[in-house]
C-alpha cells in the first residue's frame, strides 16, 4: 500500500554491529537505540495504551535486537525495521519477560539504552498549547478534547455530539492541521 | 524534527485514524510497517501523539474553555477528575465559586434545542457590556441541555462578578434566544456551599 522509506542507514547500522560482534560498535548501537526507541514507544502506546508498558517495551525490544545482532541471528541487514516491528508484536502477543536472562542482557546495554530513551518525547509547551486551543473554532475545540481526552475514535465522538462520523472526521482533521500550524508558528 | 523525507508520507487524517484504532487490521498493518521504516512518517506520528497527550493535560487541568457533553463528563469524574457541576433553567441564575480542589467546572445550560441549525453563545459581562461570542458550538439536537466547562484559571482569577451566558439559534433571516443564564460568582468561602 505504501512505499517504505527506510532510512539509508539501517542496513549500514545492522552490519557494523554484526561485524563488530562481542567487540560491540557502540556507536552504532546508541544511533540504533536513538532511531527506533520512539518508534517502539509509539507502537507500545498505541497497542498497550500505556506509558509504563510502553517504556518496558521499548527497553525489552532493544535489548533483544541488540543481542540478536550480536550475536548474527539477524541476516537481513535491509530488513532491519521490519525485524524490530516483528520483535515488538510478539513481545506485545507474548508478554512474556525473561527474568535472569533480561538481567544479563539489561546489564550489557544499559548505559546505551539510557542515551536513546533520553528525550525521547519531550512535552509541548502546555501554555503554548492552550493558547492555540482557546483560538480554535468551538467545533473544532469540542471534538479535539472528546477524541483525545481518551483517544475515542470518530462514531463514539459523533454519537455523543450529534454528528456524523464522517463530520467529526473533517472537524478533527481542521483542528489538527490548524493546532498543530499554531504551535509550530509560536515555536519558531 | 521531521526526519528524512518520505517520497510517499502517509496523511495526517490517516495516522490520527490509525492512531485512534478506526482503520481496518490489515490498513492498520500497512500503516504501522511505514512507520516503522520511516523517520519522517514516524516524526509526524510522534507530533500528532504529543498534541493529544497535551490536550489530554489541558483538558485534566480545566485550562480551557469548551462545549462538552454530559456523558464526557461522567467519564471525567469517573478517571478521579474533582468537577463542579451547576445546571440552570432558561432565566435563572445561580450562585457559583472555584474550590481549591476542583479540577473542572461546568456548567448544564438547559434549552429547546429541536429544529435549531446553528447554536451560537454570547458569554457577557453586564457592567461593562464585553462580549464573548462563542460561534457555531457542537451540540445534540436530541439532547436537552449543553453542557460549558469554563476555563479554570479564569475562574480562580475572577473575583466578586456577575456573568451572563445567551444561547442563541442562528438561521436564515437572523436568530432567537434560547434561554439567558446569569453566574454570581464569588471567590471560594470553605463551606459557603456554592
Amino acid at each position: 500500500m505504501y512505499q517504505v522509506a527506510s532510512g539509508p542507514d539501517d542496513g549500514e547500522l545492522a552490519r557494523r554491529i554484526v561485524t563488530a560482534g562481542a567487540r560491540r560498535d557502540a556507536d552504532a548501537e546508541a544511533e540504533l537505540c536513538r532511531r527506533f526507541a520512539p518508534r517502539i514507544r509509539l507502537y507500545g502506546l498505541r497497542h498497550l495504551r500505556n506509558d509504563a508498558a510502553a517504556a518496558d517495551l521499548v527497553q525489552d525490544v532493544l535489548l533483544m535486537t541488540l543481542e540478536k545482532l550480536r550475536t548474527g541471528v539477524v541476516r537481513e541487514f535491509d530488513k532491519l525495521a521490519s525485524f524490530i516491528l516483528g520483535t515488538c508484536r510478539q513481545t506485545v502477543i507474548d508478554g512474556r519477560r525473561s527474568g535472569g536472562r533480561r538481567e544479563r542482557i539489561l546489564e550489557t546495554f544499559a548505559p546505551t539504552l539510557d542515551s536513546a530513551t533520553e528525550d525521547s518525547d519531550t512535552a509541548l509547551d502546555s501554555g503554548r498549547l492552550e493558547s492555540c486551543l482557546e483560538n480554535l473554532p468551538e467545533r473544532e475545540r469540542s471534538v479535539l478534547v472528546m477524541t483525545f481526552y481518551d483517544d475515542r475514535p470518530a462514531d463514539e465522538v459523533g454519537a455523543a455530539l450529534g454528528l456524523s462520523p464522517g463530520n467529526v472526521r473533517v472537524i478533527r482533521h481542521r483542528g489538527i492541521e490548524r493546532l498543530r500550524r499554531c504551535v509550530e508558528e509560536q515555536t519558531s | 524534527m521531521s526526519g528524512l523525507p518520505c517520497p510517499s508520507p502517509i496523511p495526517e487524517a490517516e495516522l490520527t485514524a490509525y492512531w485512534l484504532g478506526e482503520l481496518e487490521d490489515s490498513d492498520a498493518a500497512d500503516v504501522e510497517q511505514h512507520v516503522f521504516g520511516c523517520s519522517h512518517c514516524s516524526s509526524q506520528l510522534q507530533l500528532l501523539v504529543r498534541l493529544g497527550v497535551g490536550i489530554r493535560q489541558v483538558a485534566s487541568e480545566g485550562t480551557v474553555h469548551a462545549v462538552l457533553t454530559p456523558a464526557f463528563v461522567r467519564q471525567m469524574q469517573n478517571n478521579g477528575l474533582q468537577v463542579r457541576e451547576y445546571r440552570l433553567r432558561p432565566g435563572t441564575s445561580v450562585a457559583c465559586t472555584i474550590a481549591p480542589d476542583d479540577d473542572l467546572v461546568v456548567s448544564h445550560l438547559h434549552a429547546e434545542f429541536a429544529g435549531v441549525e446553528r447554536l451560537d453563545l454570547i458569554f457577557e459581562d453586564p457592567d461593562s457590556g464585553a462580549q464573548l461570542r462563542m460561534k457555531d458550538l457542537a451540540f445534540d439536537r436530541a439532547a436537552d441541555e449543553i453542557v460549558l466547562a469554563s476555563n479554570t484559571r479564569y475562574l480562580r482569577e475572577l473575583g466578586t462578578a456577575t456573568r451572563r451566558v445567551r444561547l442563541l439559534a442562528v438561521q436564515e433571516g437572523g436568530e432567537r434566544e434560547l434561554g439567558t443564564y446569569t453566574f454570581n460568582h464569588s471567590r471560594y468561602r470553605s463551606g459557603s456551599g456554592a
